[in-house]
This record gives structure tokens, C-alpha cells and sequence, in this order.
């Protein structure tokens, strides 16, 4: 029993570090990345090519998923989205059409890898850091879980802080509310875009890392149903709300460690699916979001 | 010619199911219903008819049309449950739909055959079948692009508000678009099933997501002249051009986002812009008028452009 709580928040910790970086870009730049989950199983994947080059420890290859997560989110946005945002009028078909240029970007890393790989999973066992497990009672922890567990609270709480009290985390907030009025208040909408996507492609190359040393293989497709999954978080929580990512992605990853103990692994991927629907009809702004400010 | 002809059966059948394919997520795009229920229809059709064929020796005729029925209902249901949403939420909930269809056909045990899918549906369907079907579904859908029915089309999606206000039942056209998506995609993902014969979640995933949107999104998403533009080109595309062949995924990959980025109305939507901006400009010339007038006025028009430019 103890020892599933401890399986679901180490889960929990990896979605909240997935969707955190999806929900801070939907949230103020007004940008659905579904290239994102690409972009979280690529970070893994260069890190098991190179890999197979060269053994590298965990702070290496956590270096490798950050940078190459960065890179690939910043290089997304600033030859689609960037061009997108700029060639189209209004927000509504600006927003249609990022979803769909995301989808046929997620669809290049995920072929690449898939061509590579044959589709197998792949994954880090040429590392030279392996977990190791510790035994405290009946409970079986890793340094790996506490790693990961670590690294989510951190770093949801610094991006929480940032996002509140300093002056960029308010310009951030402002661009949110009324891109053009912010503009006009001298903030650098196409800085703070950049700079936005690279933090969370940086989150989703981090979560991706650690993902795969705690499963121990991905999926190229694996990318596919994490973004729908983080979808569901993030509308679970609100979106732009970042105590509401948090809870979305630990209650997604209770439900589904409940569904996995009970029922079996098979029906677990439909819970965030459904879960999409009923957050959808019951309260569409969340649970922590605040009444919806029309963009038009 | 007929030698020709048996040498790419597939390949011609598989462009006029593609065709429906692309339709059933065109028309209720064209609509601005930003649905991908067609995909998940087209799951569910062929896991149906494969369903009904094997276990239950139904005709092929008889088992399309239960594919249609039992999607076009799921559809529709699935049309009011999400009535009040829009935009890029509307087009995530019906993603996660798609994805529901094949994790329950990956889940659903003797029924579907799990990860393995079900094979050998060999009923009494020819290619025949396919031809008519196909060409009588694009029949159909065409016509909803000219007259009455063709102009409210055009009212619900550049402004539903002003729609109703001039008297259209928007949520009666909203939910006409989940109909018809759902027959269309169940209707392709039918003879689908019955043309190869055999079905796995594999083949309903993401990647038909993608595959539909590329063929709609390349070729055009404003007439049924683009999603054909669109079946034919991405049929034949990888069979013409070996190095596509390999690396097909990534090159539709790269084209849904060119597309998306650089040319919102596909390939048919160019050559529309072009023949108005033609016409517009030889009306122009011989009276001398100042061209930057019109040619700054062309992306104003582009929206309504499409009704102008049509005979």
C-alpha cells in the first residue's frame, strides 16, 4: 500500500515536470505545444544514442535532456509557432493552427526515432549510474525516486515563486492577461516567449531523463499519450495555474496507480482520457482557474 | 492500362478510402468544428465490421452499414457532450477520444484480439464497392458547398454569432458536423477493414490522426477539392518518390507544419488565391487603377474569398 502511495507521487512528480512547462507556456504566451511530448521522448532518445557512444553518469545525460529539450522547444517555436502567431489575424485561428503544426512536429522526432529504434523501447542501461534501492521498513526507496521527487518540488515551487514575486514572473503574468497591453508597458513579448519555451522544453528534456531511468525503457510513442496526459492535468488544475498543474498531475497519477493495482495495466491510459471529458463538462476552467479572461 | 491497373489495386483503393477518410475530418472543419471524431470513427468502424464479419458472417454491405450506424450514434453523442466547447479545448477532447478507440481495442480482449488486432474479414466486397461508396459519399459532401446550405456553412464557421443572429440553427449545423464526421469515418474505417482484411490498434492511433490531417491540411481544408487533392497525393506520394518511402513519417510530419504555418488553405486554397488575384488584377490593368489597392486588400478578402472565386 505504502509502497504504491510512494510509486504514484514519484509518477505524480514526473507529470508535474512534464505539464509544469506546457502549463507556464499555455498559460501566459498562450502556446499548446503538442510537439511537447516529441520533444520529452527526443531528449531521451539523444541521450541513448549517445550513450551508446560513451558511458556517461546521470548528471551528464540529465545535462544532455535538459539541453537538447531547450533547444528543440526553442527551435519549434521560432520557426512554427513564431511564423504562426505572426502571419495569422486573430487569436482563435492562430490557436487552431499551432495545435495543428504541433501535430505534424510531433509527428518528425517520433518517425525519427521510431526508424531508428524499429520501434523498440530504448533505454539507458549503458549508464554508468544505476539507482539503488534502500530498505526502510517494508518500504523500497530508491535514491532515484527521492531524485525525482526532489527535483519536481523545487523547481515547481521556484517557478511558482518567480511567477509571483519578481517583476519578470509579473511581465510573464501580464502577457497572459493582455499580450498587446504588455507589450505596450515595454515588455519583450518575443524574449519572454523564448525564454518561456526553453524553460520548458529544459523541464520536459529533465523529466524525460529521469522517466527513463525510473521505467527503465520508452517508447517512441510514448510522447503520444504523455501529452494527453498533461493535457488532463493541466485542465484538471486550471490552466496558467501552477499550485493547479501540481494537483491535477498528483491526482492523475493516483487515479491511475488505483486503476493499475485494481484493474490492470490495459485500462490505465483511459483515465486521463475520460478524465479530459468530465473536467471538460463539469468545470471548464479547472479547479484553481479563475474566471476566464476572453481574449478577442 | 488494366495491367497497370492490377499492379496498383491497393494503391487505388486505398486513395478513394482515404478520400472518406479525409472528408470525415474535413467537413466538420469546414464548418469551423475543430473535431477529430472522424479518426476515432474510422477505429471504431473497422474493429465493428471486422467484429460483425468474422464472428457473426455478416455481408459486407450489411456490416458497412452498421459500422455507419453504430458511429454516426457515438458521434452525435459525443457531439452534445461536448457542445460547449470550441476551439483548441474541442480539438484536444476529440483527440482524446481517438485515443480512447484504440486503447480499447488494445484492451478489449477476445473481442477486438488485443495488441494483435483482428484478421481475416473476407466477405463478399469488391473494389466496386469502394468506388461507389467513395464517389457517392464526395457527391454528397460537395453538395453542401454550393447554394443555401453551402453559404450558412460558410456563415457558422467565419461567425457563428452573427449565424444565429441572421436565424441559423448554429448547434443543429455543429451537431450535422459530428454526424456526418462519424459516418464518414466509420464508413472509411469499414472498408478499410474489408479492402486489407485485417485490423490492429496500430493502425488506428495517432499516426491516422496525422495522416488525415496531412491529407486535409496539404491539400485544403475549405473544399472537397482539397481533401481529394490531399488523398491522392499522400497515396501515391510515397509509392512515386523512394527516398519518401523511407522516411515517410517525417516528411508528412514536415508538411502538416509547412502547411499549417505557410499556407492555412492547403494547396487548393493557393490556387484559388491565385485565379482571384488573376482575375482581380486583369480587371484592374487596362483601366490603370492603382494595384497596391487591391493587392493590400487581397488577405481581407481571403476568408470570403473562396465564395468569390467560385463560378
Amino acid at each position: 500500500m505504502l509502497q504504491d502511495l510512494l510509486g504514484a507521487v514519484t509518477l505524480g512528480s514526473i507529470y508535474l515536470m512534464f505539464a509544469l512547462g506546457m502549463s507556464l507556456a499555455w498559460g501566459s504566451i498562450g502556446i499548446l505545444n503538442f510537439a511537447h511530448g516529441s520533444i520529452f521522448m527526443f531528449a531521451a532518445f539523444v541521450g541513448y544514442l549517445v550513450l551508446a557512444q560513451s558511458p556517461l553518469s546521470l548528471i551528464a545525460l540529465v545535462a544532455l535532456g535538459v539541453t537538447v529539450g531547450a533547444l528543440l522547444s526553442v527551435l519549434v517555436h521560432v520557426v512554427a509557432f513564431e511564423q504562426i502567431t505572426r502571419w495569422t489575424k486573430d487569436h482563435r485561428t492562430a490557436e487552431m493552427q499551432i495545435l495543428i503544426g504541433g501535430i505534424g512536429i510531433a509527428g518528425i522526432p517520433l518517425a525519427l526515432a521510431q526508424y531508428e529504434t524499429r520501434s523498440n523501447p530504448f533505454g539507458f542501461t549503458q549508464s554508468s549510474f544505476q539507482p539503488t534501492v534502500h530498505v526502510v521498513g517494508d518500504l523500497r526507496v530508491s535514491d532515484l525516486q527521492v531524485l525525482i521527487v526532489v527535483a519536481a518540488a523545487v523547481l515547481t515551487t521556484a517557478i511558482a515563486l518567480w511567477l509571483r514575486h519578481s517583476r519578470q514572473g509579473l511581465a510573464l503574468r501580464s502577457i497572459g492577461v493582455d499580450a498587446e497591453v504588455a507589450s505596450m508597458m515595454g515588455v519583450n513579448r518575443r524574449r519572454f516567449a523564448i525564454v518561456t519555451m526553453a524553460v520548458a522544453g529544459g523541464l520536459a528534456g529533465l523529466a524525460a531523463v529521469l522517466y527513463t531511468f525510473y521505467v527503465g525503457a520508452l517508447t517512441p510513442e510514448s510522447g503520444e499519450t504523455l501529452i494527453i496526459k498533461a493535457f488532463a492535468c493541466i485542465i484538471l488544475g486550471g490552466v496558467g495555474s501552477m499550485a493547479g498543474v501540481a494537483v491535477g498531475a498528483f491526482a492523475l497519477a493516483f487515479a491511475e496507480t488505483l486503476v493499475l493495482t485494481n484493474f490492470g495495466g490495459l485500462w490505465v491510459d483511459a483515465i486521463s482520457f475520460s478524465l479530459i471529458f468530465a473536467v471538460l463538462l463539469l468545470r471548464p476552467a479547472g479547479l484553481f482557474g479563475k474566471k476566464a479572461v476572453r481574449r478577442t | 492500362m488494366s495491367g497497370w491497373y492490377g499492379a496498383n489495386l491497393i494503391l487505388v483503393q486505398n486513395t478513394f478510402i482515404g478520400l472518406v477518410l479525409a472528408l470525415s475530418i474535413q467537413f466538420p472543419m469546414r464548418m469551423g468544428v475543430f473535431s477529430f471524431t472522424g479518426a476515432g470513427s474510422y477505429g471504431l468502424g473497422a474493429y465493428l465490421a471486422a467484429i460483425l464479419v468474422i464472428d457473426h458472417r455478416f455481408p459486407a454491405l450489411a456490416a458497412i452499414a452498421a459500422a455507419m450506424a453504430v458511429s454516426l450514434v457515438v458521434s452525435v453523442l459525443l457531439g452534445l457532450l461536448v457542445q460547449q466547447l470550441d476551439g483548441l479545448y474541442l480539438g484536444m477532447a476529440t483527440i482524446a477520444f481517438c485515443l480512447i478507440v484504440s486503447v480499447a481495442a488494445t484492451a478489449g480482449g477476445d473481442l477486438t484480439g488485443g495488441p494483435t488486432g483482428r484478421f481475416g474479414a473476407i466477405s463478399d466486397f469488391t473494389s466496386g464497392h469502394i468506388y461507389v461508396i467513395a464517389v457517392a459519399a464526395l457527391l454528397l459532401v460537395a453538395l453542401t458547398e454550393f447554394g443555401r446550405v453551402g453559404r450558412r456553412i460558410e456563415a457558422v464557421r467565419e461567425d457563428p454569432e452573427l449565424a444565429a443572429a441572421v436565424g441559423i440553427n448554429v448547434r443543429a449545423y455543429r451537431l450535422a458536423a459530428f454526424a456526418a464526421s462519424g459516418l464518414l469515418g466509420g464508413c472509411a474505417g469499414a472498408m478499410n477493414l474489408l479492402a486489407r482484411t485485417t485490423i490492429t490498434p496500430v493502425d488506428i492511433g495517432f499516426s491516422l490522426v496525422i495522416l488525415a490531417l496531412t491529407m486535409i491540411i496539404v491539400g485544403g481544408i475549405r473544399s472537397w477539392k482539397g481533401a481529394l487533392i490531399g488523398a491522392v497525393v499522400f497515396t501515391w506520394l510515397p509509392e512515386l518518390l523512394a527516398v519518401v518511402g523511407k522516411w515517410e513519417h517525417v516528411v508528412y510530419g514536415a508538411l502538416v507544419a509547412a502547411a499549417a504555418i505557410w499556407m492555412p488553405g492547403g494547396l487548393y486554397g493557393v490556387w484559388s488565391d491565385a485565379k482571384y488575384r488573376y482575375r482581380v488584377g486583369r480587371r484592374k490593368a487596362p483601366s490603370g487603377a492603382d494595384r497596391s489597392g487591391p493587392r493590400t486588400g487581397a488577405p481581407e478578402l481571403r476568408t470570403v474569398g473562396e465564395g468569390v472565386a467560385e463560378p
